[in-house]
């Protein structure tokens, strides 16, 4: 029997990250890959957020030269009605300070990620971590643990060979055969998962850089939402739904109503796109992984969708189970030289995820989950979702400017008078949203007070500001005695 | 425009890809624990699972699932009596991702 310091299972990005933090390390390490050649069964997105310049930036140098590569710096929501009608377009901003939040040899990255197939992203990942010294086996199947007193002491694969490993990290995503072996869980509950069907369309490069350029797209209307995620020479288009609340339609009719919209057609004629194959896959999608259970057990450590790690309010999954594979292989590490691979020592893993960037990402989960459960994901509410943008949209700049049905007044007015019909309709949104208010910094409640103070003092002088101040501050969730201080 | 018009007349059996290794038996029916609830066979992206008159509203899975599955283990998710046991097919084979 083969042993080594860590086993991990799944040459996904987290897998690989892992098993490159620990090689680099010095520790002894496999890892074990069930398909043929390293990212040859998977389908998730793909996406790399922002937060990859700032985490892994030399990995982008290298992400930046790969086939599929798109650079992203938008995203733009197409809102449609139930007839198929476009209502509006919704899109995300860039400005250079946002950009300059992340610099990176002197370029602004803060708002730039992009889309790259995993068929790509993965082999590029799985060579660093051999390079670092890592073994990869592919076409090896991990079936169940091997158990020593209840520890988890290794791993037996599809022909029966058992591998042994002080620490085995399961990074074999969200049907987790590790995490269920070993006994920290079993299936997700289905509140906790959602089904992801994802056509992949061929396009032409140069027509997809002119008509989509540098940015993501979703598909909003009354069939729920839909993601475009728009690679080198095509896209995924892909949409979600959760388990426990599964409409009774089968997986691709979450995509069919999509492509009979005239727009989303359009852009397919003029970027000569057609269908090339059809994906599914199951993915985790929960406000803390905690709903799932702990991310440690007896000698094992569970990593990116394993773990239930991806993002509360848009999924991404590949920067965590990277920033979690990190973190996994440096406990790990940790464990092997203190000597001590138990449960005890590697509840230390989940103090050192929750307390890093990872661990912010679930802060206002509850509410992220509970947003899109409420919106998004209720084709009912998403009618009047899409009018009610379309009026925020018409009240907004530069919609009025463009409205001459009747005096731009009266326009401005009509469009008032609709927005504040379906404003009780939205209530069902506040019980998610009203909370993310604890999220503000309180540099920016500062800036804010000062606005309110300011304007007081210019209305009303005669109230002193030492008076007024405390009391907004105080309004806007600041403790009085700080206020003082200003 | 006529092909785009046509967009929704694909085959599903056109765009899944698969090598022809062995994947050995990978998901296991237990029929005797099925509570006849049809959550797999609305799940399932290729019907690989039917609720039979003939087994008395239960659950059957295809023979051929070995050929068809796409591996999501949605099945496996959504049954709560715990009636599909569900791991992956051997390594080295069942679906190809080409672009994913």
């Amino acid at each position: 029997m083969q042993k080594f310091d860590v086993c991990i299972v799944g040459a996904g990005p987290g897998g690989s990250m892992a098993a490159k933090v620990a090689a680099k390390a010095g520790l002894n390490t496999v890892f074990l890959e069930r398909s043929r050649v390293v990212g040859e069964k998977n389908s998730s997105g793909c996406g790399l957020g922002q937060h990859w310049w700032r985490d892994f930036p030399e990995i982008m140098e290298k992400v930046e030269r790969l086939p599929s590569f798109r650079e992203i710096t938008h995203c733009f929501f197409k809102v449609t009605d139930e007839d198929d009608r476009l209502i509006t377009s919704l899109g995300t901003g860039w400005t250079k300070l946002d950009d300059d939040r992340i610099v990176y040899k002197g370029k602004g990255r803060g708002m730039t990620g992009c889309s790259i197939y995993r068929c790509d992203l993965d082999p590029l990942l799985a060579n660093m971590a051999v390079e670092a010294g890592a073994e990869l086996r592919t076409s090896t199947l991990v079936t169940d643990v091997i158990k020593e007193g209840g520890r988890v002491t290794g791993v037996v694969t599809d022909k029966g060979e058992k591998i042994q490993a002080d620490i085995v990290i399961a990074a074999d995503g969200a049907h987790s055969t590790v995490a269920i072996a070993s006994g920290i869980r079993k299936r997700f509950a289905k509140k906790d998962i959602t089904m992801v069907p994802q056509f992949d369309f061929s396009a032409d490069p140069d027509k997809l850089d002119d008509v989509v350029g540098a940015a993501e797209q979703v598909w909003f209307g009354t069939f729920c939402a839909a993601y475009q995620v728009n690679f080198h020479d095509g896209f995924h288009l892909g949409a979600g739904q959760w388990l426990d609340i599964w409409s009774g339609k089968k997986p691709v009719e979450l995509l069919t109503p999509i492509l009979k919209i005239p727009a989303f057609q359009a852009m397919c004629r003029a970027t000569d796109a057609k269908i090339r194959e059809f994906q599914v896959h199951l993915l985790p999608w929960m406000p803390h992984p905690s709903y799932a259970g702990k991310t440690y057990g007896d000698g094992v450590l569970l990593i990116g969708d394993a773990g239930g790690f991806p993002c509360p309010l848009e999924a991404e999954g590949v920067w965590h189970a990277c920033m979690t594979g990190k973190i996994a292989a440096e406990v790990a590490g940790q464990a092997i030289s203190a000597g001590n691979p138990s449960r005890d020592f590697l509840k230390e893993y989940e103090r050192r995820w929750e307390d890093s960037a990872i661990g912010e990402e679930y802060h206002f989960g509850k509410q992220f989950v509970g947003l899109w459960r409420a919106t998004a994901f209720d084709p009912v509410f998403m009618k009047t979702m899409g009018r009610f943008i379309g009026e925020m949209q018409s009240l907004a700049f530069p919609g009025p400017v463009f409205d001459w049905s009747t005096s731009h007044m009266q326009a401005i007015n009509d469009h008032l008078g609709h927005f504040l019909s379906l404003l009780p309709q939205m209530s069902a949104v506040v019980p998610h949203l009203k909370p993310l208010g604890r999220g503000i910094s309180d540099a920016n409640r500062d800036t804010i007070a000062e606005l309110i103070v300011g304007s007081i003092k210019k209305k009303v002088p005669i109230i002193p500001t030492f008076i007024t101040r405390p009391l907004i501050r105080k309004m806007l969730g600041k403790a009085g005695r700080q206020a003082c201080k200003l | 425009m006529s092909d785009i018009k046509d967009m929704s007349n694909f085959k599903l059996k056109d765009l899944i890809f698969r090598n022809d290794a062995d994947p050995g038996d990978f998901i296991t029916y237990h029929e005797q624990k099925c509570n006849g609830c049809g959550a797999c066979a609305i799940i399932c992206p290729v019907n690989l699972w039917s609720m039979s008159q003939a087994k008395g509203g239960k659950a059957r899975l295809t023979p051929k699932y070995k050929e068809w599955c796409m591996e999501c283990a949605g099945c496996y998710a959504m049954c709560e009596a715990d009636a599909i046991d569900f791991r992956y097919p051997n390594g080295g084979s069942g679906i190809i991702i080409k672009h994913g």
